[in-house]
């Protein structure tokens, strides 16, 4: 799974520290998320995407190996 | 949250430190000073006491940890429990045709065997999900 959360930032002008404290996790567990290294709940997937005021789709995308899986 | 985290950090910190003093000054007067038996007793129960406090405030810890972090704790924890299986299991089929002396093995080197697993699984989990890079900020 891809996301664009860095590109998202971007937008907002948000460093990982600010979009952390928005979303109520820690700054390291953004640079996880925002890394690839894990996957989110869909929890906290809705609440980036309530952060950024767009919808989970733009901010996480399923790649095409994630669909073989299916 | 990184704040609230860090206290928390602290606070199961100092509670870390304070049960290793207990257990390490306990068994220093046990095995060096000749104490009465009831003495000795009531060493190890402060030493279960603290230990059992300092679960008490991991656990509680947990609850404040973000997703992320509980996953790492859950990993590292993992690590140590599977690895210090691995360490008794082989001990325990060496003992049976080896007579191991206490002095090179004992039921205290259980102590820091997890502790260091558990670090050890703890930096293999911070790495994998890339925890403590602070380039990407």
């Amino acid at each position: 799974m891809k996301n664009s959360i860095k590109v998202e930032r971007a937008k907002k002008n948000w460093t990982q520290a600010i979009l952390a404290e928005k979303v109520g996790v820690s700054r390291q567990a953004i640079n996880s998320i925002e890394t690839g290294k894990f996957i989110p709940s869909t929890l906290l997937a809705l609440k980036m995407a309530k952060a950024f005021e767009t919808n989970v789709e733009s901010v996480f995308q399923l790649e095409q190996t994630d669909y073989s899986k299916i | 949250m990184n704040r609230e985290n860090n206290h928390l950090n602290d606070r199961v910190a100092i509670y870390a430190i304070l049960w290793c003093l207990s257990y390490v000054g306990s068994l220093f007067a046990i095995k060096h000073l000749g104490l009465a038996l009831e003495t000795s007793i009531m060493l190890t129960i402060i030493s279960v006491a603290s230990f059992a406090l300092f679960i008490y405030k991991y656990f509680r810890s947990i609850f404040f940890m973000d997703e992320v972090q509980i996953k790492i704790q859950m990993e590292a924890l993992v690590f140590a429990f599977a690895i210090g299986l691995l360490v008794l299991m082989t001990l325990g089929l060496v003992d049976l045709y080896i007579v191991l002396n206490p002095n090179d093995w004992n039921y205290r080197f259980l102590v820091p065997i997890f502790i260091t697993l558990y670090f050890a699984g703890l930096f293999i989990a911070k790495r994998k999900y890339n925890f403590d890079n602070e380039k990407l900020n």
